[in-house]
């Protein structure tokens, strides 16, 4: 009986050896102070021309890569066309122009016309689901809610953006879907 | 955010209830003085019951508790304690738009809506026709001399049935039949069926002498004022014997009911005029279509069968396919075998098929019945003519006609509006009627038949038609079309007038129809479903709006033409031909392009131009002539491409308000492509302000 725990002894205090005080286990210390859990949010970050945006994770249904893409006459110019997921059929905009990211209406109607990592991330909403065309899909970012800034006043896009945030060095701007998309 | 599929399922099953309901009491309202079907009333008071059950269950109190009074009326009407007289029939039909309207409430999820009130009003008046004011009579059955054994297990609305037969003075009989335990159920159906015709089979109790072993005997207590030989005749085939209980004898005489004074202080003045009590715009207020609330469909369960048999005869197929497909796969190493080919031809043909045989079968499945919607036009009907205080007779058939639920859905409110329009605007008064020799009845029709791939509906009054003339002057008046352009219509584009938006005969607006809602929103709603309506009128005989509609919309063979490099898929029953035209044979009329299709011009219009796609030079183009109604368009096209089946997709919500696209739709190649609404398109050419604001 006594042989078979022996090997516990490894982990085990033995009881002559000076043994930490048990606050400095469970407590890092006076330096970092006991902060309330943050509230964090999950986003999913994606290119659009040189800049990082991002929208949240829960609107996100899926993923695609760029279909062949059947133009909508009378469509509206933010819509690039309609595409057909599993018999589903989607709509799917490129918001770059309505950011001011390009200055000319794109005319996007398959994947020969964009680079192979352009996708098309499909977003839920309300008025039915859509596609947003973007130039890369980057990652999945945590970002604190209190971290978030309002946008800056005045610039253009502000109007289809929610906020900004700083994730290290990157700059995410988190884009409003009702008010992008047309 | 769905609803939990129970709350779901009690509000299909409460409209269920609810039809039926309604369908009873339009058959107790059209016997209307007549002494009602005892069966009849047990079933109206039995979907009463369930509905109470059924609201309980769910907790939806509101519902429950009217039910209940009405349950309770329902009970002492078929024990015969109240009469069935017309104060008890309106408040019962009234119930049915109340509850209705509170099952509406509790499909959104409104606790205390406008019907709570109207329910309570109703339950006060159940509660005062159910009071049993009607001293006992002398009862009858005392002077039968029943057996008091028999008399004390028949429940309390047996022994009111008996009393009822001694009243009518037939003899009563027992009939004691033996069945064996095997099919007793199906054989004692068919005895009680075979009585049915004959009398009253007022009770049914196992036999107080059991039969033989593994058999089980019952007594039957009959009424009936035929005589004993043709009692016999009919229960030859079931070997049963037959006791009299109480011979045929003269009507007993049942003294003068004293409460009928009590009874006519309860009673209400049929609401000629609208009701002060429940004011009569109960179902304007709550529920002002006539859709249902649910997106069931009830499916024959034979159907659902033939379904699953097709489905198994496909996974035959696919592991068919598959050993082939195994096989072509070692053909490097073992030569294939000579029928390969062959063997996959006959599998494929196969698979296509049964492919079409589940296609065909789960557009059965979508296919309703008329009827559905009928019954509660039949309702509004009768509501409406009481209200427009005219004599009409509305005449319904083709109530079995099925088309696709979506359809049915749809075509409820359009045809709410037509039937509105020939009760206030059609019919005359029965007064201006006699003036000119009519009938002072004036009559109503709703029909329905199928045609080949199309149901026709007809709206049909026989009242005082329209006038040309009218129409013609409201529509300069209104601004819709010039004098010049007026004088150019011949009667049946004059007629066709009224189907623009802003356009009313009447100068005084009715309650009725005056909602501000014209025809013109019926034809678009019709438009929607691919739908043709036509107007007939003649002077003086009536009016009869023709209706137009495919069996379904899920499914429409197509024309595929290609324009600019871009597919489109023209519904083919909107095609009426297709032909080919030089570019020097056009023409243009203030400077919109025509061609001439045996000596008529039509509009000719570039799909390139109105789509604004770079357009190319041809000398020849295909003209694909489309049509709705009278309205005669060429569509301009650069290259056909043949027809095809497709399933129409509407396109999402966000794109909805595109014009001219009716939807989208796979070809095989698994890009999409755009089906054309024609009728908008059309519409935008004969209106170009609107395509402008478009």
């Amino acid at each position: 009986m006594v042989r078979s725990v022996d090997w516990l002894d490894d982990f085990l205090y033995r009881p002559d050896e000076p043994t930490p005080a048990l606050l400095e286990v469970l407590d890092p210390g006076p330096a970092v102070a006991p902060v309330p859990e943050e509230e964090e949010r999950e986003y999913l970050a994606f290119h659009l021309a040189a800049e990082t945006y991002a929208v949240p994770i829960e609107r996100v249904r899926e993923i695609v890569k760029m279909p062949v893409l059947t133009e909508v006459p009378r469509g509206g110019p933010a819509l690039l066309g309609v595409m057909n997921l599993r018999g589903e059929v989607l709509p799917v905009y490129d918001v770059r122009a309505r950011l001011k990211l390009i200055d000319r209406v794109s005319t996007v109607t398959g994947p020969s016309d964009v680079p192979r990592s352009a996708r098309v991330v499909v977003l839920r909403d309300e008025q039915g689901d859509a596609g947003l065309l973007v130039d890369a899909v980057d990652d999945v970012v945590r970002l604190k809610v209190s971290l978030i800034e309002p946008a800056p006043p005045g610039s253009a896009e502000s109007a289809c953006v929610e906020g900004l945030s700083r994730l290290g060095d990157r700059l995410i701007i988190l884009l409003d879907v009702e008010r992008a998309l047309p | 955010m769905a609803p939990p599929r129970a709350f779901t399922e009690f509000i299909a099953e409460a409209t269920e209830v609810l039809d039926t309901l309604g369908a009873e009491l339009l058959v107790l309202d059209e016997q209307r003085g007549q002494e009602p079907d005892p069966d009849r009333l047990n079933a109206v008071f039995r979907a009463a019951h369930s509905l109470k059950g059924l609201a309980g269950l769910f907790g939806h109190d509101r519902i429950a508790r009217l039910a209940h009074v009405e349950e309770d009326a329902l009970d002492a009407l078929r024990l015969g304690k109240v009469p069935l007289d017309d104060a008890l029939l309106d408040t019962l039909i009234e119930s049915l738009d109340v509850l209705q309207a509170l099952i509406a409430e509790a499909s959104q999820g409104t606790v205390d809506g406008p019907a709570a009130e109207q329910a309570l009003a109703l339950a006060t008046r159940f509660e005062a026709l159910a009071v049993k004011d009607v001293a006992p009579d002398l009862d009858p059955l005392d002077a039968v001399g029943l057996d008091s054994q028999v008399r004390a297990v028949l429940t309390e609305y047996e022994e009111h049935r008996l009393r009822e037969n001694v009243k009518k003075g037939v003899a009563l009989w027992t009939v004691r039949a033996v069945f064996s335990l095997d099919d007793f159920d199906t054989r004692l159906a068919s005895l009680n069926a075979a009585l049915k015709p004959l009398g009253e089979v007022v009770s049914t109790l196992p036999s107080s002498r059991p039969g033989e072993d593994a058999s089980i005997a019952f007594d039957l207590l009959f009424g009936t004022g035929q005589g004993e030989p043709e009692l016999r005749a009919v229960l030859g085939p079931f070997a049963a014997t037959l006791g009299l209980l109480a011979p045929a004898q003269a009507k007993v005489a049942v003294a003068p009911r004293p409460s009928a004074p009590a009874l006519a202080a309860v009673k209400q003045p049929r609401p000629t005029a609208p009701d002060p009590v429940v004011p009569s715009v109960v179902v304007e207020s709550s529920s002002p279509s006539l859709r249902s609330l649910t997106q069931t469909v009830r499916v024959d369960i034979g159907r659902l069968d033939a379904l699953m048999n097709a489905v198994g005869e496909l996974l035959l197929t696919r592991s068919n396919i598959a050993r082939l497909a195994e096989v072509a796969r070692h053909a490097g190493v073992t030569p294939m075998p000579g029928l390969w080919g062959q063997e996959l031809m006959r599998e494929s043909r196969t698979l296509e098929r049964k492919l079409d045989e589940l296609q065909k079968g789960i557009l059965e499945v979508r296919m309703v019945p008329l009827g559905q919607v009928f019954d509660k036009l039949a309702r509004l009907v009768r509501r409406l003519v009481r209200e427009s205080g005219k004599e009409i007779t509305f005449d319904l058939s083709g109530g079995d006609v099925e088309l696709d639920k979506l359809i049915v859905e749809e075509l409820s409110d359009p045809l709410m509006h037509l039937l509105r329009n020939a009760i206030d605007h059609g019919v005359e008064r029965p007064a201006a009627r006699e003036q000119v020799n009519k009938p002072r009845r004036a009559t109503v029709r709703l029909k329905a038949r199928s045609q080949g791939n199309h149901v026709v509906l007809e709206v049909a009054d026989d009242g005082a038609g329209m006038d040309h003339e009218r129409i013609r002057e409201v529509a300069i008046a209104r601004g819709l079309v010039t004098v010049a352009q007026a004088d150019g219509f011949d009667e049946r584009e004059l007629l066709n007038l009224v189907f623009l938006p802003g356009f009313s005969t009447r100068q005084q607006v009715s309650e009725l129809s005056g909602r501000g809602v014209g025809l013109d929103v019926v034809k678009t709603n019709l438009q929607r479903l691919s739908g043709i309506i036509d107007v007939q009128t003649a002077r003086g005989r009536g009016t009869t709006f023709t209706l137009t509609l495919p069996l379904t919309l899920a499914i429409i063979r197509a024309l595929v033409v290609s324009v600019s490099g871009r597919s489109y898929a023209v519904p083919l029953n909107s095609v009426l031909e297709i032909v080919s035209v030089k570019s020097s044979e056009l023409r243009t009329v203030e400077r919109r392009e025509v061609f001439s299709l045996r000596g008529q011009t039509l509009p000719f219009l570039r799909l390139s131009r109105v789509f604004k796609l770079p357009e190319q030079p041809l000398e020849r183009h295909y003209v694909v002539v489309v049509g709705l109604a009278q309205q005669r368009v060429g569509l301009a096209v650069d290259a056909l491409s043949g027809q095809q089946d497709v399933v129409t997709k509407p396109l999402s919500g966000r794109l909805r308000a595109v014009r001219g696209i009716a939807g989208a739709t796979d070809l095989g190649d698994r890009q999409a492509v755009l089906v054309l609404d024609v009728g908008a398109l059309m519409e935008e050419l004969l209106r170009p302000s609107a395509a402008a604001l478009g």
